[in-house]
């Protein structure tokens, strides 16, 4: 693996940009996820459509549980409710700092 | 550090959520126009219903203008999923005072995406809309006039079919 910079950190979860690469990876604890920029893009509109009321209703989401299949399948994760507001977290902030150029940031630093 | 998600897509995150949020909406619009068609048809209102199918046909062209843009600027377009489409009608005039609200909507969504991307400095986005401005100028014109007939000839029995034949397909 190429080295790389830190993004965005949440709770469980680290958000990694490879300049060598052209990509990005998700440290998920268990395992780091490489995504292409489009991977990404699909990752973030997986986690935008989950409706996490749907978690706290009993007839929505019994077990609060979600299946999440990442990068065309490649992936699978089990999360709960905690890890899934903290992805949530964790790419709005990712996208916050890549969508403002990152020139000027002073959040990423070389691991 | 290189800014690798500007290099791989030419518009702003917030500007394709946006234009993802229009697919859906012009997806809708053509399906919703479907349903006016179908209801047109059922009734005898040939020429409303051959307007209808086309409109189906204008706004599905719209969804897809989109949708290519987006892909063409690396982003993610999202195929809609469309559902709870109205078909009960109670007459021509609504069917026409519905489509000209939903053209309303339209312009509406419309502009909250230019105004949006002129706040981002997306000029690109901003720039792509404007087909999108005047088309819907032109939408609601289409509508207006036509509810004029209903004002100009009345409601009732063979002025509904008078009005039918002035409905041309553009």
């Amino acid at each position: 693996m190429h080295p790389m910079e830190i993004i965005h950190s949440s709770r469980f979860y680290s958000f990694f940009q490879s300049d060598k690469e052209r990509c990005f990876y998700i440290d998920l604890g268990q395992k780091t996820v490489r995504l292409s920029f489009c991977q990404l893009l699909s990752l973030r509109q997986k986690i935008r459509n989950i409706d996490i009321e749907d978690h706290f209703d009993g007839d929505g989401n019994k077990h609060g549980f979600e299946i999440l299949a990442l990068c065309n399948k490649e992936h699978l994760f089990i999360l709960n409710t905690h890890e899934i507001l903290d992805l949530k977290e964790l790419l709005v902030g990712a996208f916050l700092v890549l969508d403002m150029g990152l020139s000027t940031s002073s959040i990423p630093q070389k691991i | 550090m290189k800014d690798i998600a500007r290099q791989l897509m030419s518009i702003k995150v917030e500007s394709m959520d946006m234009l993802n949020a229009q697919i859906q909406m012009e997806g809708k619009a053509s399906a919703s126009y479907l349903a006016m068609a179908s209801w047109c048809d059922q009734h005898a209102y040939l020429q409303s219903a051959e307007f209808f199918y086309h409109q189906a046909s204008e706004e599905r062209s719209h969804m897809m203008k989109i949708f290519k843009f987006i892909n063409d600027c690396g982003g993610n377009a999202m195929s809609p999923e469309i559902t709870q489409i109205n078909h009960d009608f109670s007459s021509l005039e609504e069917i026409f005072e519905t489509a000209l609200s939903q053209e309303v909507e339209v312009t509406k969504a419309i502009n909250r995406i230019v105004a949006a991307s002129k706040k981002n400095n997306d000029y690109a986005v901003e720039n792509f809309l404007q087909w999108f401005v005047k088309e819907q100028l032109e939408e609601e014109k289409t509508m207006r006039d036509i509810l004029d007939l209903f004002e100009i000839m009345g409601r009732d029995g063979i002025a509904l079919k008078l009005i039918d034949e002035r409905i041309k397909v553009e």
